[in-house]
């Protein structure tokens, strides 16, 4: 399974367009949403800078493994490619964890350019602990969308993998509040973004960004969502599986 | 005194449905250590289907699948089994020597990448991706995945596809080897020539159901019909042709005559006593493919 996750990630390294998008796109987005100007975000105790960095680095890695995992996934079950796997040893599974893993590794290095990107280029100040901290927790919360990558993977075929992983990407990024801040929406909206695991996923980093721990209701709210979206992938899974 | 070896394959009354049509019915059969055995079969009799449950990738919806004794996935984790299927595809973005190594890495029992790559043809064109390869370079890319390392069995399903004649030798090269080393081989194909050629034992599959099994010659005899072929100076008088005794078939191209006959000797003294004069007389036995004809139109008549 080693060689399986080393595959993946040497893919995906060579893959230059692909590592544009997934590594630069969103330190680059950063730059042009801050842009304007460094208000203060009414209700958050941060400035646009400090906000939006963690909401970027949030971005970069939901592009990363929601994208990823979902085009990859459904391309190869149509390609025959996983069912050329399932007559190797290989455990059923092992496809699927080194997709996650091999995603993974790319989001890291999404999630440190946005960090390095608001150090030195926007001057956020923080302690280092918070650094180290925020990127962690990013990244480890990037996995309840990598599940959710899995499932689209497994739900739709290669020609419809795009569209449906785009909406439901799109729907997290904007209804999650992660480009707009989400205390400036309309009450509807608010209930929406709250149910959403964006919103809460971006919050476990500015939680940090503002001096203490996560939340522990974020944290449930998210584990909530992984849950649900691992027992639709393993499903999904399932279901295909016996299709093959 | 009875010598028990586990059969490499067995099925037992296998039946797979897909919805109103039995794409399997009723298949019981035995593959034994060492054999080499061809699958054939008209498009849409079944085989990619057998191969699917022989391989554990669908379930039988009666009956039962075991390799080596135990359910194809339990064969499948432990290196027992290598199969190349038509469906397979391969992963992209990644060199041929590297997605061989994961190949050789899975397998529990695996060879040296060299010299599986060699052993398929490939070394020469390790550093390529994949996805640049033609239908032939990948189709023996699939080949080496499925010989990265000691199993017992290998299953192929249409191996020579898109390959050009000598490819095709090569890669049969290749696959007496492997058989050569006691393993059982398995494969599916549509070019009777190399089931005629490789196999020491035939499967005939028509509908779902197994209508012949045993080697070549066997499968060829059961047909039971020889091929004679003739030219006439005049007119073919189609009306004479269509009266000769035991004929079963026959076609006519310019002057050229050419009947399959379930008793070639009387249907050839008739031929003369009718007053023709046949020239070029030639009467031989069935080759594989007319007699995998004869067996499958012989069966859909029956219905």
């Amino acid at each position: 399974m080693k060689t399986l996750i080393k595959l993946e990630v040497l893919r995906s390294l060579r893959n230059k367009k692909y590592m544009f998008f997934s590594v630069i796109y969103p330190a680059g987005l950063y730059l042009l949403i801050t842009a304007g100007g460094n208000d203060a975000i009414q209700g958050t105790g941060l400035d646009m800078a400090e906000y939006f960095m963690v909401s970027m680095a949030a971005f970069g890695a939901l592009t990363a493994v929601l994208l990823t995992n979902s085009e990859r996934i459904a391309k190869e079950r149509d390609s025959g490619w996983v069912r050329q796997l399932r007559l190797t040893p290989l455990p059923g599974r092992g496809y699927v964890v080194a997709k996650i893993a091999a995603a993974a590794t790319v989001t890291l290095p999404s999630i440190v350019l946005v960090l390095i990107t608001g150090a030195t280029v926007k001057g956020v100040r923080l302690d280092a602990w918070q650094w180290p901290a925020i990127g962690l927790a990013t990244w480890v919360g990037s996995f309840v969308f990598a599940a959710l990558g899995v499932a689209i993977g497994y739900l739709v075929t290669g020609d419809a993998v795009r569209p449906v992983a785009m909406v439901v990407y799109f729907t997290l990024a904007m209804l999650g509040g992660l480009w707009v801040p989400f205390t400036t929406f309309p009450d509807v909206l608010q209930t929406v973004a709250d149910i959403l695991p964006t919103h809460h996923y971006a919050a476990l980093g500015q939680a940090i960004e503002a001096g203490g721990g996560p939340h522990a209701a974020d944290i449930a709210v998210l584990a909530a969502w992984l849950i649900a979206f691992v027992a639709l992938a393993a499903w999904l899974y399932r279901r295909d599986t016996r299709k093959a | 005194m009875t010598i028990t070896t586990t059969a490499a394959v067995a099925f037992e009354g296998v039946g797979k449905a897909f919805g109103p049509v039995r794409a399997v019915a009723g298949l019981s059969v035995t593959l034994h250590p060492g054999e080499t055995v061809a699958l054939l079969g008209p498009n849409g009799a079944g085989k990619s289907t057998t191969l699917d449950l022989l391989l554990g990738l669908r379930n039988p919806d009666a009956g039962r699948v075991e390799l080596f004794g135990t359910t194809p996935r339990a064969a499948i984790a432990a290196g027992k089994v290598g199969a190349m299927l038509q469906s397979g595809g391969l992963m992209e973005g990644v060199k041929v020597r590297e997605l061989v190594r994961l190949a050789c890495d899975l397998h529990p029992r695996p060879y040296p990448v060299d010299q599986v790559l060699a052993a398929a043809g490939i070394a020469e064109i390790g550093d390529r991706l994949v996805e640049k390869l033609s239908g032939g370079q990948q189709q023996r890319v699939r080949f080496a995945l499925a010989t990265a390392g000691d199993s017992d069995l290998i299953v192929l399903d249409e191996p020579t596809t898109g390959m050009d004649v000598s490819a095709r030798q090569a890669f049969w090269a290749a696959m007496r080897a492997q058989a050569a080393q006691g393993r059982t081989v398995l494969f599916a194909t549509h070019y009777l020539e190399e089931a005629d050629e490789v196999a020491d034992r035939v499967l005939v599959l028509h509908r779902g159901r197994l209508l012949a099994d045993g080697t070549a010659a066997e499968i060829k005899a059961r047909a039971g019909a020889r091929r004679i072929a003739f030219d006439l100076d005049g007119p073919v008088p189609e009306e004479v042709l269509c009266d000769l005794p035991e004929l079963r078939h026959f076609e006519v191209s310019g002057r050229t005559v050419r009947m399959q006959s379930g008793d070639a000797d009387a249907t050839v003294h008739a031929l003369y006593a009718a007053g023709l004069y046949p020239r070029g007389l030639e009467v031989s036995g069935l080759g594989l493919e007319q007699a995998f004809i004869a067996i499958t139109t012989a069966e859909d008549e029956d219905k």
